[in-house]
C-alpha cells in the first residue's frame, strides 16, 4: 500500500485579512505559507477544514470562498468556545494551521442543468456561499438561482459585502429577511420557513440547499416538503464536534456515518436513513 | 508452522534474549493489579491470569505527541511571530509478551480504521510495524470471558506473531507470522513437534470452559431497531456511573481526543485515549450535545461495537470478548446482557417525534 | 421476619410514592453484586443483601433531576453519604426515602482475590458463593474454599463506628450493638515514613492510573462530574498528558475537594480498576479535619460541615501562630 500523508499535520498559513461580520462572527482569509502548496491546493464547494491556533487547538469550519477564487481561503467563525475565542483575537500576519480539504461536498456536478434554491440562516450562510459563488462563476451551467437568506436582525447578517451584488444581479433572485422589524430595513420581515412558503419556489427540476440553526432547518424541511420538494431534492450540511477529521477519533458518527468523512453534506433522503441523533 | 518447546525455567533467559534488542513488555503485578511493564532482569511476568490493563498502549499510547510546535519571534519585528511544526513519530522496536489472544485481536479491529485505503495513521502504523506479539493461549475461561461469542477463541492466533500454549513443564511455542518465525530461532527453544497434541487438548479444554456460545449475528440490525427505544437504553444504563473504565481498558476501543498543551513559546499537540461515556465527548461549543445522557452514550458504545462497526467492516464485531468492561466496571455493567436484551427484548414503538 | 423480607415489605409499602428504589441484586457472577433499580413489585425478586453488597448506592441520588422521588437502600457507611448530601443541600430530604440497614461488614474483593491466589486459584473463576457462620464458602475450579469473614472483611468495616444507618425512614432488621474505634492509625503509620518514601510510594501507585475517573464517578460526593476540572480546557489546569504529575495532581484536587466531606465509604478505591489505594489520601485529609474541627463527615444531618461555614476564630487553629 502506498504511504499516505500524515492526516493530522496541518499546513502553516498566514492570516492575510480579517474583519468582523457581525458582533459575534468574524471572517479570516488565510494563505498557505508554502506558495507551491497554495498553488496546488484544491477543494470542492462544501468541504471543510480544521483551522488551528497552535497551543489552543483545532476546530472545524467550511471553506466559504469558492474554489474558483483561490487568492485565499476564507473561513467565517462564530465565537462559541475556546478555539473560536482565540481565533477571534487573531490579527493579520498571525500564523494558523490548516488541515483541508476534509469531508464531502455539494453535488455541484449533478446540479448542472438544474435550478437551485438556497435557504440560509445566520452563520449557516457560510457553506452555501461557497457553492453559490462557484455557481455564479460557472453561471451558464445552472438554471435559476434563488437565494433566501435570513438572520435575526440586520446586525446579525453576515457577508454584507456580497449582498449588493446578490440583490442586484439579474441572473439570480435574492430575498433577505430578518425575524423582527428593524429601523432602516428595506427587505422582508419574517421567519425563514414562512418567507420560503410565501416565495413558493417550484420543485420542478430544482434542488433546495439549506443550512442554519437546527430549529430553522427543522421548519425549513417541513416547508420544503409542503412545497413539493422530494427527499432527494433537499440537501443540507451538518455540524458535529470533530477532532481528527478523518473518520477515526469516533465522536461525529451518526450510526455508521461519520460526519467528517461521509458528510458534512447529506440529502434529506440520506438523513432519513440515519438514526435520529442530531 | 514450526512447533518448539520452551521449558518454564528457560523463560527468563528467552525474555532476556528478546529484550537485548527491543523493549519487551510483560504483564507484572503491582499491588493486586496486573499491568504491562518493560522487562528487565529480575522482573517476574504474571502469566496465570489476564492483565487488568491490556497491552493497548504498546501501539496506541494513552497519550502521545502528534507534533511539537514552537513560536519564534522575529527579533527585528516582535509583532511578527512565526510557527514551526515538527512531526513526532516514536516507534521503538517492541515485543509484547504474554498478552492474551483477545488483547491482540483488539489491534485487528484498530487496523481497519487506522490503516485503510482512505487514511493511514502514521503514528499507529509505525508502531504496528515495529511491534511483535508473543501471545499466551488461555487454559481456562474467567466468568466474564466471552471471546467465543465474537468469533474468537482462547487460542485464537489471529494477530499474533507467536502463540504460546502452556503444557506440562513449559510452553509449546508456535510461529504464526513470518516475523514470528524469526523469533523461534533461539537456541533456548527445543523441538516441540511431538507435543502439539498436548497443546490442542489445552485449547479444546479452554474453549469448553467458556460454556455455551451465544451468537450476536442479529445484534447489528436489532440495535439499530432499538435506536429510538430510549426506555430500553435508560433501563440498561441506569447503573452506569459514566466513568471510563470500560473504554480505557478495552482492547478494541480506539477513540481519542486531541488537545494542545502549550507552555510559553512551545508546546505539543497530543492525542489521548478518550471515552465515549463522558458527557464532554460530543459536547459542542454551542452547548448542544447530541448524546446528552448516559443512556445515549451507552447506546453509542454498544451500537458502535455490535452494529455500526460490523456494518462497515464485513460483520466483524468491535469487541474481542475479553470481559474487562464487565469485571472491572465499578458496578458490573454487563455488555453481554445488554446486547442479548437488545436482540431478545421486544422493541417499544417510539412515540412520534 | 428475615431482614431481606422485612426490607422487601418496606419497599413494597413505600413504592407507590416513589419513582424507583435503588438496591442490590445479583451481578454477572456469584461474587459480584450489582445495583438494581426497582420500579415495580415484580422487581423486588432481584433484591439481595449480604456482605457482597459493596456498592454505596447513594452515589446515584445526585444523578436524577430534582423532583424525582427516589428510594435508596443503605448500609451504615453509605447512609453517611446521604447525610452529607443533605447537609450540602445537594439533595432534598423530601425527595429521598432512605431504607436503612444494619451491617456487620462487607467483603473486600481484593482480599478475596489475594486469599484465592494464595491457593493458586483465580477470583475470575468462582462458581458458587455462600455465607455460613462467619465465613465465606466458595467453589473455584472444582475446589471448595472456606475463607473466614475476618480475613476478607473490608478495612473500613474493621474500624466502623456506624454499623447502623445513621439516617433512615425505614429500618429493617435489628440494630447492631457496639462500634470500633478509628484513630487513623493506618494514616499515622504511613506518615511515619520519610517524605521521599511517601512520594516514591505514590509515584509507584499512580504510574498505573489510566485516568478513567472511576474513582471520581463512583464517589457519591464528587458531584461536578461532567464539569470536572480534570478535563476542562478553560481553565486548563490539568493537561491531558498521562504523566505522573497530571495523575497525581488530579488525585490531589479530588482529595482536597473531599476534605471534611468524604465519608470514607471507599468507593474510589473499590472502583479503581488498577487497585490504587486512593482511600488513604482521603483519610489523610479527614484525619486533619478531625484534628482541626473534631468533625466526621456525614454523621449529623443538622450540623454545618466546618469547611462550609465560617467562624471568625477557629478553636483549634491558631492563625497568628504560623
Amino acid at each position: 500500500m502506498t504511504t499516505l500523508p500524515n492526516p493530522y499535520l496541518p499546513e502553516i498559513a498566514t492570516v492575510v485579512e480579517t474583519f468582523p461580520e457581525t458582533p459575534s462572527i468574524k471572517t479570516f482569509r488565510v494563505v498557505l505559507n508554502n506558495p507551491e502548496r497554495m498553488k496546488a491546493f484544491s477543494f470542492k464547494p462544501g468541504q471543510v477544514g480544521q483551522l488551528s491556533v497552535f497551543g489552543v487547538g483545532e476546530a472545524t469550519f467550511v471553506i466559504n470562498s469558492p474554489p474558483t477564487r483561490m487568492d485565499y481561503l476564507q473561513f467565517t467563525v462564530m465565537m462559541a468556545g475556546e478555539v473560536t475565542s482565540k481565533l477571534h483575537s487573531l490579527n493579520v500576519g498571525d500564523q494558523v494551521g490548516v488541515r483541508a480539504p476534509l469531508g464531502n461536498w455539494f453535488p455541484y456536478d449533478t446540479l448542472k442543468g438544474k435550478s437551485v434554491v438556497f435557504v440560509g440562516g445566520g452563520i449557516g450562510m457560510a457553506p452555501l456561499r461557497t457553492l453559490l459563488l462557484y455557481m455564479l462563476d460557472n453561471r451558464k451551467d445552472y438554471k435559476d438561482i434563488t437565494l433566501l437568506y435570513g438572520a435575526r436582525s440586520p446586525d446579525d447578517m453576515a457577508f454584507k459585502y456580497d449582498l449588493p451584488d446578490w440583490t442586484t444581479r439579474k441572473d439570480m433572485s435574492t430575498t433577505l429577511t430578518i425575524d423582527r422589524e428593524a429601523p432602516g430595513w428595506e427587505h422582508k420581515v419574517g421567519l425563514i420557513p414562512n418567507v420560503l412558503l410565501e416565495m413558493n419556489p417550484s420543485p420542478k427540476n430544482t434542488v433546495a440547499i439549506t443550512c442554519g440553526p437546527p430549529i430553522m432547518i427543522k421548519f425549513t424541511l417541513q416547508a420544503l416538503q409542503k412545497l413539493g420538494f422530494g427527499d432527494d431534492q433537499i440537501i443540507t450540511t451538518l455540524e458535529k464536534r470533530m477532532k481528527c477529521g478523518v473518520g477515526i477519533c469516533g465522536r461525529c458518527n451518526i450510526g455508521t456515518k461519520y460526519v467528517c468523512m461521509d458528510g458534512p453534506v447529506f440529502t434529506y433522503a440520506e438523513l432519513k436513513q440515519l438514526p435520529n441523533e442530531l | 508452522m514450526a512447533a518448539k518447546y520452551l521449558a518454564s525455567e528457560k523463560l527468563p533467559a528467552w525474555l532476556a534474549e528478546l529484550a537485548a534488542s527491543r523493549v519487551v513488555l510483560v504483564p507484572v503485578k503491582e499491588r493486586d493489579a496486573v499491568v504491562f511493564r518493560p522487562y528487565s532482569e529480575g522482573v517476574k511476568p504474571v502469566l496465570d491470569r489476564q492483565a487488568n490493563v491490556p497491552p493497548k498502549a504498546s501501539i496506541f499510547p494513552a497519550s502521545e505527541s502528534l507534533m511539537s510546535f514552537k513560536y519564534i519571534k522575529n527579533p527585528e519585528d516582535l509583532g511578527q511571530v512565526a510557527v514551526e511544526v515538527h512531526e513526532t513519530v516514536d516507534a521503538p522496536p517492541t515485543v509484547v509478551f504474554g498478552g492474551r489472544p483477545c488483547d491482540v485481536r483488539g489491534f485487528n479491529i484498530f487496523d481497519r480504521v487506522y490503516d485503510c485505503p482512505k487514511v493511514q495513521d502514521p503514528y499507529y502504523k509505525a508502531r504496528r510495524e515495529n511491534t511483535l506479539f508473543v501471545t499466551l493461549a488461555c487454559e481456562d475461561a474467567e466468568n466474564a470471558c466471552f471471546c467465543h461469542w465474537v468469533g474468537s477463541s482462547p487460542s485464537d492466533p489471529v494477530g499474533s506473531d507467536v502463540l504460546l500454549t502452556p503444557i506440562q513443564g513449559g510452553y509449546l511455542v508456535e510461529d504464526v507470522s513470518k516475523r514470528g518465525k524469526a523469533l523461534l530461532s533461539s537456541k533456548l527453544l527445543a523441538d516441540g513437534s511431538k507435543r502439539s497434541t498436548e497443546a490442542k487438548a489445552v485449547h479444546k479444554a479452554a474453549l469448553e470452559s467458556l460454556g455455551e456460545v451465544w451468537n450476536p449475528e442479529k445484534a447489528p440490525a436489532k440495535l439499530l431497531e432499538k435506536f429510538d427505544d430510549m426506555g430500553f437504553w435508560e433501563d440498561v444504563s441506569a447503573k452506569c456511573v459514566s466513568c471510563g473504565a470500560c473504554t480505557y481498558l478495552c482492547p478494541t476501543c480506539y477513540c481519542f481526543n486531541v488537545t494542545d498543551e502549550r507552555s510559553g513559546m512551545k508546546g505539543e499537540r497530543i492525542r489521548t485515549w478518550d471515552n465515549c461515556m463522558s458527557y464532554l465527548f460530543t459536547l459542542e461549543a454551542s452547548g448542544h450535545n447530541p448524546r446528552p445522557t448516559k443512556a445515549h452514550r451507552l447506546k453509542n458504545r454498544v451500537g458502535h461495537k455490535f452494529s455500526y462497526y460490523p456494518d462497515i467492516h464485513e460483520g466483524i464485531f468491535a469487541c474481542c470478548g475479553c470481559g474487562r468492561c464487565i469485571k472491572l466496571c465499578p458496578v458490573s455493567v454487563d455488555i453481554r446482557e445488554i446486547v442479548r436484551l437488545a436482540v431478545e427484548r421486544p422493541t417499544a414503538k417510539p412515540e412520534k417525534s | 421476619m428475615p431482614l431481606l423480607e422485612e426490607l422487601k415489605a418496606q419497599i413494597t409499602r413505600r413504592l407507590p410514592e416513589l419513582d424507583l428504589v435503588i438496591g442490590w441484586g445479583q451481578g454477572y457472577d456469584p461474587l459480584h453484586h450489582t445495583p438494581v433499580f426497582i420500579k415495580t413489585e415484580a422487581d423486588l425478586d432481584k433484591l439481595v443483601f449480604d456482605p457482597l453488597c459493596v456498592h454505596n448506592l447513594s452515589t446515584y441520588l445526585t444523578r436524577y433531576v430534582h423532583g424525582k422521588k427516589l428510594g435508596v437502600v443503605v448500609k451504615g457507611c453509605d447512609s453517611r453519604s446521604v447525610v452529607e448530601l443533605l447537609q450540602e443541600k445537594l439533595i432534598k430530604r423530601e425527595d429521598v426515602v432512605v431504607f436503612g440497614l444494619p451491617c456487620e461488614g462487607v467483603a473486600d474483593l481484593g482480599k478475596i482475590k489475594r486469599a484465592l491466589a494464595e491457593q493458586d486459584l483465580d477470583i475470575g473463576r468462582v462458581r458458587t458463593v455462600s455465607f455460613e457462620k462467619g465465613s465465606l464458602a466458595l467453589t473455584v475450579a472444582g475446589k471448595n474454599v472456606e475463607l473466614p469473614m475476618s480475613k476478607v472483611l473490608a478495612d473500613k468495616c474493621g474500624r466502623c463506628k456506624y454499623h447502623n444507618a445513621v439516617i433512615h425512614d425505614e429500618f429493617a432488621g435489628q440494630p447492631i450493638e457496639g462500634q470500633s474505634q478509628d484513630a487513623y492509625e493506618d494514616v499515622a503509620a504511613f506518615e511515619g515514613q520519610t517524605l521521599e518514601e511517601r512520594m516514591e510510594f505514590w509515584r509507584e501507585q499512580m504510574e498505573r492510573c489510566v485516568r478513567c475517573y472511576a474513582c471520581r464517578n463512583a464517589c457519591p460526593l464528587c458531584v461536578c462530574r461532567d464539569y470536572c476540572i480534570a478535563q476542562s480546557r478553560e481553565p486548563g489546569w490539568v493537561s491531558q498528558r498521562d504523566g505522573l504529575e497530571e495523575k497525581l495532581f488530579f488525585q490531589m484536587i479530588h482529595a482536597t475537594h473531599l476534605a471534611g466531606r468524604c465519608t470514607e465509604c471507599g468507593e474510589c478505591e473499590r472502583a479503581c480498576p488498577v487497585d490504587i489505594p486512593l482511600l488513604l489520601l482521603k483519610r489523610k485529609l479527614n484525619k486533619e479535619i478531625l484534628d482541626l474541627f473534631d468533625y466526621r463527615a456525614g454523621t449529623e444531618p443538622d450540623v454545618k460541615p466546618p469547611l462550609l461555614s465560617f467562624k471568625v476564630k477557629e478553636e483549634n487553629i491558631n492563625e497568628r501562630g504560623w
